[in-house]
């Protein structure tokens, strides 16, 4: 699903985020990224949907090289990626129906579509009795469920989460983990970032480790450290 | 890909919402760069009318000295008889001049008192065969020496005149029109980037889940469009007024030097939606170019 050959990032000429990193993705697999900030983790990320270029290296995303992909493409190659981030990224003046439903109205879903599938995913996440509360009447837990809604909505083939649980308490964070879970069994690939080491501990998945720009580990059931 | 009326209706109009003062800043000055220029072309046209009017009569005046012999005076008259190059020729005597100043100077009786018949020259008012104005002037140069003759006035004179003031006029207009335009382009751009800037976290959304370029872009294009139309629109009736200032010159007696100074209605109308169709590609440019920056950083 997702293929990296000996990719180089390096911002501003100086800043070496990413050294020649090679790495594959099966389909409907779930890893875990670790490593401590600045390691690379985001960046390898922002290439899978990019929102960067690499400068040395190939990505394959689904069995295509996306460094080919014309930019008019983009779009289309991100419809199959869906985001979840730490800072959840929900529009503040909508509410929770319409955040999610924005998603796919702005791909151009017909309307019949969008009022069959947002009340689905708000069910499936737990938010049915919240749907039309704006972000900021939510916790934070609710708040990234809305975010994965969204991101899930038009069941892409990837979800990328970076740091989904990072501003979260553990509860909540192992409620996050559960969904994330349920959709990695639907067949769909997760990648994830984290710091939090007793959600990797606990879920024994693979784990890619990054330090400095470079994979130093990838372990299939693996932990932390 | 399907770009629903409906939603960029209601983007529009949202984005209008926001940023209510400076789009009315952005129509206005659309507005004013349209009439300024579709005033200087409405101008223009008026005065070429005016002045092929004048060509189609041209004619030159001969003025006499006021004390002249009737001999000289039967002289010049035999002279223009003869002329092949004369079609024909009025003579305006003392009292017939008298009558036109006291027709034109009516307003003011205490002028129409000095003046007397005897102080006013008569006239021949003459038609050439060939109003080629170089033919004219050169007809016109073969009677300015002749004894008895005060001086010699071509209308061909009066018209360069004229053109010349126009041209000088409107190029100037146009040019104020033309910068007025771009500063209206700017503000567009300036207006659509605000909007931009305000829906920064929206449209950062829209580009996670893969919208595509054109579908986050045709919203704000469509309120630059309508900047531009809106201002061409409420510069339709300025035109106007400007062209019922040209039927007042038109209709004033003491400009008759300025008779045929107006434009057909349909040439207004046309005007009109020319300048709103210059509005609404102003409109859609500047906003485009704002919205492609926006997109590429």
């Amino acid at each position: 699903m997702i293929r990296m050959e000996n990719v180089t990032k390096v911002y501003k000429g100086e800043v070496l985020a990413l050294q020649n990193a090679s790495c594959e993705v099966q389909r409907g697999e779930f890893v875990f990224l670790v490593g401590p900030s600045g390691s690379g983790k985001s960046t390898f990320m922002r290439l899978l949907n990019k929102e960067e270029k690499p400068d040395r290296g190939r990505i394959y995303v689904a069995g295509k090289d996306i460094g080919a992909l014309p930019s008019w493409k983009v779009p289309f190659l991100r419809r199959n990626i869906g985001c979840v981030f730490q800072d959840f990224k929900l529009l503040p003046n909508k509410t929770v129906v319409q955040n999610v439903a924005f998603a796919l109205e702005v791909i151009g879903r017909p309307r019949s579509v969008i009022k069959e599938k947002v009340p689905a995913i708000l069910e499936l996440v737990g938010l049915s009795k919240k749907m039309h509360n704006y972000p900021d009447e939510l916790s934070g837990g609710e708040q990234q469920r809305v975010s994965i809604a969204r991101a899930f909505v038009n069941r892409p083939l990837i979800l990328l989460a970076d740091e989904p649980t990072g501003n979260l308490d553990p509860n909540t964070s192992l409620g996050i983990m559960t969904l994330l879970d349920r959709i990695n069994r639907t067949g769909t690939t997760v990648v994830m970032a984290t710091h939090d080491r007793s959600i990797v501990d606990k879920m024994r998945r693979r784990v890619v480790e990054l330090d400095r720009g470079q994979i130093v580990r990838d372990q299939s059931r693996g932990v932390y450290e | 890909m399907s770009l629903k009326l409906d939603y960029v209706l209601r983007e529009t109009a949202s984005n209008f919402r926001r940023n209510i003062t400076l789009t009315l800043a952005t129509v206005i000055t659309v507005t004013i760069s349209l009439t300024l220029l579709g005033a200087a072309l409405l101008f223009g046209d008026a005065v070429d009318n005016a002045t092929v009017r004048w060509k189609d009569g041209v004619e030159f005046i001969v003025f006499m000295d006021p004390e002249i012999s009737p001999e000289l005076e039967e002289d010049i008259r035999r002279q223009l008889e003869d002329a092949p190059e004369v079609s024909g020729f009025t003579y305006i005597d003392k009292d017939e001049a008298f009558a036109e100043v006291q027709d034109l100077l009516g307003d003011s009786p205490e002028l129409v008192e000095v003046i007397t018949p005897e102080r006013l020259p008569a006239s021949f008012r003459v038609k050439p065969t060939d109003t080629l104005p170089e033919r004219v002037d050169e007809l016109a140069a073969a009677f300015r020496t002749q004894p008895g003759v005060a001086r010699v006035v071509t209308a061909s004179e009066t018209i360069r005149a004229i053109e010349d003031l126009s041209s000088g006029l409107r190029q100037r207009v146009i040019i104020i029109a033309i910068v007025l335009l771009v500063a209206a382009a700017v503000l567009i751009l300036n207006t659509i980037r605000m909007a931009l800037f305000s829906r920064r976290r929206d449209i950062e959304v829209m580009k996670l889940v893969g919208a595509t370029n054109w579908f986050i872009r045709v919203p704000f294009m469509f309120e630059g469009l309508i900047q531009g139309l809106v201002g061409g629109v409420i510069a339709i009736p300025l035109i106007w007024l400007t062209n019922n200032f040209f039927s007042v010159i038109n209709d004033d007696v003491s400009l008759e030097l300025l008779r045929g100074f107006t434009v057909d209605p349909s040439r207004v109308w046309a005007l009109g939606f020319q300048m709103v169709g210059l509005g609404a590609i102003v409109g859609t440019v500047g906003s485009g170019i704002a919205v492609s920056r926006f997109l590429d950083t």
